[in-house]
C-alpha cells in the first residue's frame, strides 16, 4: 500500500508540474498574446483595460448640465480628503432656498483612485476617467475644479 | 567545413615552427586563459539576456527592448553600471574573507571549464577522471557561498549560506548517482570516452527508460545545486532579501551573478555531454542520408545547441514553478530523488551487465 | 631546478603557510578556511604527481565533506565572529615541542628510506584498475577492508537515523488519557462556580 501511494504521489507531482510547464511553454511559443504596451510609441492607439482608473471627472451633458446636488457624500467617503465641496444656496422662482453645488474641488495629488467617491455618489454625477498623463511642472495645477464654469444642475435631479 | 579542431591544429603547428616547446606551452596556456575569460564574459551577457527574454515571454511580456535592437545591449549596459558602482564592504564584516569569497566562487567555475569537450578534439584538459573531477571541484563552490554568508556579518546572509550548504550537500548525492548511471553504461570516467561511446546514439535513447529517469533526476539535482528557482532557498528574495550576497555590491556582486550563470552553463554542458552525446551529431539507426546531412553541421554547433536547449529547460522551470520550502526541498531529495536514483542505478547496472542497451 | 621542482616548492610553501595560519589565527572560522586551503594545496600536490583520482577523492572527502561539516558545526555552536583569547604561554611551548617532535620523528623515518631511482618512472593509474583492485579477491585485493568499511558506514548511517528520528508521541511510554475521562475531570469544577454566580 505504501509503494502504491508513493508511486501515485510521484505520478501526480509529475503530471501537475507538466501542466504548469505546458501553460508557460504555450505562452512562450505564442508571442501574439504579449500584453506589453510600448507606451510612448503607441500613444495614438493605447489599449487601456476597462477597469483602469486615471482621475475623477464630472459628467456634463451637451447643455452644460451635471447631476451633482452638492450632497457631499463623496467628500465623506473619501479616505484622504481629496474632495472638497463648496455649496451655495440657489433661490428658486417660487422663493424657496435650495442647496446646490458651487465648486467641486478635486486634489489629484492626494487621490489614490480608490473609486469610493464614485460608489458613494447617489446621482452618478462623477466617474473615473482613463487619462493618466498627469505630469505638470507646478503642484498647484493638480488642484482641479471639476464642475465646468457656468454649469448648473440638471432638471429633475434631487 | 568549419571546425575548431583545424583551427587549434594549425595554431599548434605555427607555434611549434616559431618557438621552443616551453614557450609554446606558456603561450598556449595564456591563450586558453584569455579564451576562458572571453567565454565567461560572453556567456554572462548572453545568458542574462536570454533569461530575461525567456522570463518575459513566459509571462506574456516583451522583456528588455530599449537598449539596442530588441534590447540586445541591455546586459552590456547593466555590466557597465555594475562596474561604475562602488563596492561597499559593510562595517563589522570580515574584510579579507568578504573580498575573497566572490573570487573563490569564480575560480571554481573556471576550473570546471577544463574537462568539457566543446567540439571534436577541442578540450582544454582531457583528464582521465573527467566527471569525478567535475563533481569534486563543484563541491568547493559551497565553501565560497558559506564564506560569503558568514563574512557579511548579516543574519540574512548567514541563513542563506546555511540553507545553501544543506541544499548543495544533499543534492550532490543524487546528481552524483545519476552521473554514475552513465559511467556504468560507458565504463569510463573520461569525458572524451563518454562522448565517443555515443557514436551510434545518445545515451538518453540507448539507455531506455532508466537513462531517461537518470536524466530527469540529474536536471532536478543540478537545478538545486546551482541555487536556481524553484530551489533558490539560498537567495529567496522574498524571505532573505538576497541570501548570501545581500551585502555585496558593484563588481563583487557581478562576480556572484556571473558565477551563477557560468555554473548553469557548466552543469548543462555536463548534462549534454553525458546524456545527449556532447558534440556528437544526431544519428538515427541506418538512415545513411540523414546521418550524412547531420554530419555536415559542425560539432561545436551541436554542442552549444544542446547546452542551450538544457539551459532553456532550466529557465523554463524557473519561470513556471513556485519556490519550495526548506523542508519540502529536503524531503524531495531524501525521500524521492535519492531512493529512486539508487533503484535506477541498480536497474542500469543489471542492464549494462546483461547488455540490454543498444 | 626545473619548472616541476619550482611548482612543487610553491605548492609546499602554500600548504605549510596556510597550515601555520590555520593554527595561529584567533578567529575560528578563519582557521577553518585556512585548513581548507591547506587541504586544497595537498590536492594540488596530488595533481602535480599526476595521481588525479587521489586528488579528486581528496577534494571530495576533505574539502567537500569534512571542511563543510566543520564550518557547519562552527556556525551552530561557536560565537564564530569573536576573537578567541590567546592561549597560555605554557600551552604554546608544549604545542611547538609536540610539532617539533612529530617533525623529527617523520624526518628520521623518511631520511632513512633511500628512494630507489626506478620508482620515479612515470605511471598511469587507470580508474578501472582501481575499481577492480578494490573488489579483487587476489593477494593484493582490497575486498575485505572495502566490505568492512561499507559495513561500518552502514552501521554509522543507521545510528544517525535512529538518533535523529522523531519518536511518535504515543510510544514514549506516556499514556495519553482518553478524552472522555478528562471531560469528566474538568466538568465538576465549573459547576460549583455556576451555583455561586447564581
Amino acid at each position: 500500500m505504501f509503494i502504491k501511494e508513493y508511486i501515485s504521489d510521484i505520478y501526480h507531482a509529475v503530471k501537475s508540474l507538466l501542466t504548469g510547464m505546458k501553460t508557460t511553454g504555450g505562452y512562450f511559443i505564442r508571442p501574439g498574446e504579449i500584453i506589453t504596451q510600448q507606451y510612448p510609441e503607441n500613444r495614438a492607439d493605447l489599449n487601456l483595460s476597462e477597469r483602469f482608473r486615471g482621475e475623477v471627472v464630472m459628467i456634463h451633458d451637451e447643455n452644460n448640465e451635471h447631476a451633482c446636488t452638492g450632497c457631499t457624500a463623496c467628500e465623506l467617503a473619501c479616505p484622504n480628503a481629496t474632495i472638497k465641496i463648496i455649496t451655495k444656496f440657489d433661490v428658486s422662482p417660487d422663493g424657496k432656498k435650495k442647496k446646490a453645488l458651487d465648486t467641486f474641488v478635486y486634489h489629484l495629488e492626494l487621490c489614490t483612485m480608490c473609486n469610493l467617491c464614485v460608489e458613494a455618489c447617489p446621482t452618478d454625477a462623477i466617474k473615473m476617467a482613463q487619462n493618466f498623463e498627469h505630469s505638470v511642472y507646478d503642484r498647484s495645477k493638480l488642484t482641479k475644479k471639476l464642475n465646468q464654469p457656468g454649469s448648473k444642475i440638471r432638471e429633475g435631479v434631487e | 567545413m568549419f571546425s575548431l579542431e583545424g583551427l587549434t591544429n594549425s595554431l599548434q603547428q605555427w607555434l611549434n615552427a616559431h618557438f621552443s616547446s616551453t614557450w609554446v606551452l606558456v603561450i598556449e596556456s595564456l591563450l586558453v586563459i584569455l579564451l576562458a575569460i572571453t567565454l565567461f564574459a560572453i556567456l554572462g551577457l548572453v545568458l542574462v539576456l536570454m533569461e530575461r527574454k525567456v522570463a518575459a515571454h513566459m509571462q506574456i511580456r516583451l522583456g528588455p527592448n530599449r537598449v539596442g535592437p530588441m534590447g540586445m545591449f541591455q546586459t552590456t549596459a547593466d555590466t557597465l553600471k555594475l562596474i561604475m558602482k562602488e563596492g561597499l564592504t559593510p562595517d563589522g564584516a570580515d574584510k579579507f574573507l568578504f573580498n575573497l569569497a566572490p573570487f573563490v566562487v569564480m575560480i571554481v567555475a573556471m576550473l570546471l571549464l577544463a574537462p568539457i569537450p566543446f567540439a571534436q578534439n577541442f578540450q582544454i584538459w582531457d583528464i582521465n577522471i573527467g566527471v569525478l573531477f567535475v563533481s569534486a571541484v563543484s563541491s568547493i563552490s559551497v565553501i565560497g557561498i558559506l564564506m560569503a554568508g558568514w563574512a557579511s556579518n548579516n543574519k540574512y546572509s548567514l541563513l542563506g549560506a546555511m540553507r545553501s550548504g544543506a541544499q548543495i550537500v544533499s543534492y550532490e548525492l543524487s546528481a552524483g548517482l545519476s552521473i554514475i548511471t552513465i559511467v556504468v553504461l560507458t565504463g569510463s570516467l573520461q569525458l572524451s570516452d563518454i562522448v565517443s561511446s555515443q557514436q551510434n546514439g545518445w545515451w538518453i535513447f540507448k539507455g531506455h527508460i532508466p537513462a531517461f529517469i537518470a536524466f530527469v533526476i540529474f536536471i532536478i539535482a543540478v537545478t538545486a545545486e546551482t541555487n536556481r528557482a524553484p530551489f533558490d532557498m539560498a537567495e529567496a528574495e522574498s524571505e532573505l532579501t538576497a541570501g548570501f550576497h545581500t551585502e555585496y555590491s558593484g563588481m563583487k556582486f557581478a562576480l556572484f551573478f556571473l558565477a551563477e550563470y557560468i555554473n548553469i552553463f557548466i552543469v548543462c554542458a555536463i548534462g549534454a555531454t553525458l546524456f545527449l552525446g556532447g558534440w556528437m551529431p544526431l544519428h538515427i539507426g541506418n538512415l545513411e542520408g540523414f546521418n550524412h546531412i547531420m554530419d555536415y553541421i559542425p560539432s561545436s554547433v551541436w554542442f552549444f545547441g544542446k547546452v542551450f536547449f538544457l539551459i532553456f529547460l532550466i529557465m523554463w522551470f524557473r519561470w513556471t514553478f513556485p519556490r519550495l520550502r526548506i523542508d519540502q526541498l529536503l524531503n524531495l531529495e531524501w525521500k524521492y530523488l535519492l531512493p529512486i536514483s539508487m533503484l535506477n542505478l541498480l536497474l542500469v547496472t543489471i542492464m549494462a551487465i546483461m547488455g540490454w542497451h543498444f | 631546478m626545473n619548472a616541476a621542482a619550482i611548482i612543487f616548492y610553491i605548492i609546499s610553501a602554500f600548504i605549510l603557510g596556510t597550515g601555520i595560519l590555520a593554527v595561529t589565527t584567533r578567529k575560528i572560522f578563519r582557521s577553518a578556511i585556512w585548513l581548507l586551503f591547506s587541504l586544497i594545496g595537498i590536492a594540488a600536490l596530488y595533481f602535480w604527481m599526476q595521481v588525479e583520482f587521489i586528488a579528486a577523492v581528496q577534494i571530495i572527502v576533505y574539502v567537500g565533506g569534512i571542511v563543510v561539516l566543520i564550518i557547519f558545526s562552527i556556525f551552530l555552536t561557536q560565537r564564530s565572529g569573536a576573537q578567541m583569547a590567546a592561549p597560555a604561554a605554557k600551552r604554546n611551548i608544549f604545542a611547538i615541542l609536540a610539532a617539533l617532535f612529530g617533525f623529527a620523528f617523520s624526518y628520521n623515518l623518511i631520511s632513512q628510506y633511500e628512494f630507489p631511482a626506478s620508482a620515479t618512472q612515470p605511471f598511469v593509474v587507470n580508474v578501472a584498475d582501481i575499481g577492480e583492485r578494490m573488489l579483487s579477491l587476489s593477494e593484493h585485493g582490497f575486498v575485505l577492508p572495502f566490505e568492512l568499511v561499507s559495513m561500518l558506514l552502514l552501521a554509522a548511517m543507521i545510528g544517525c537515523i535512529v538518533i535523529a528520528m522523531k519518536i511518535p508521541e504515543n510510544r514514549k511510554g506516556r499514556i495519553i488519557s482518553p478524552p472522555d475521562t478528562s471531560e469528566i475531570q474538568i466538568n465538576p469544577v465549573p459547576e460549583p462556580q455556576k451555583e455561586e454566580v447564581l
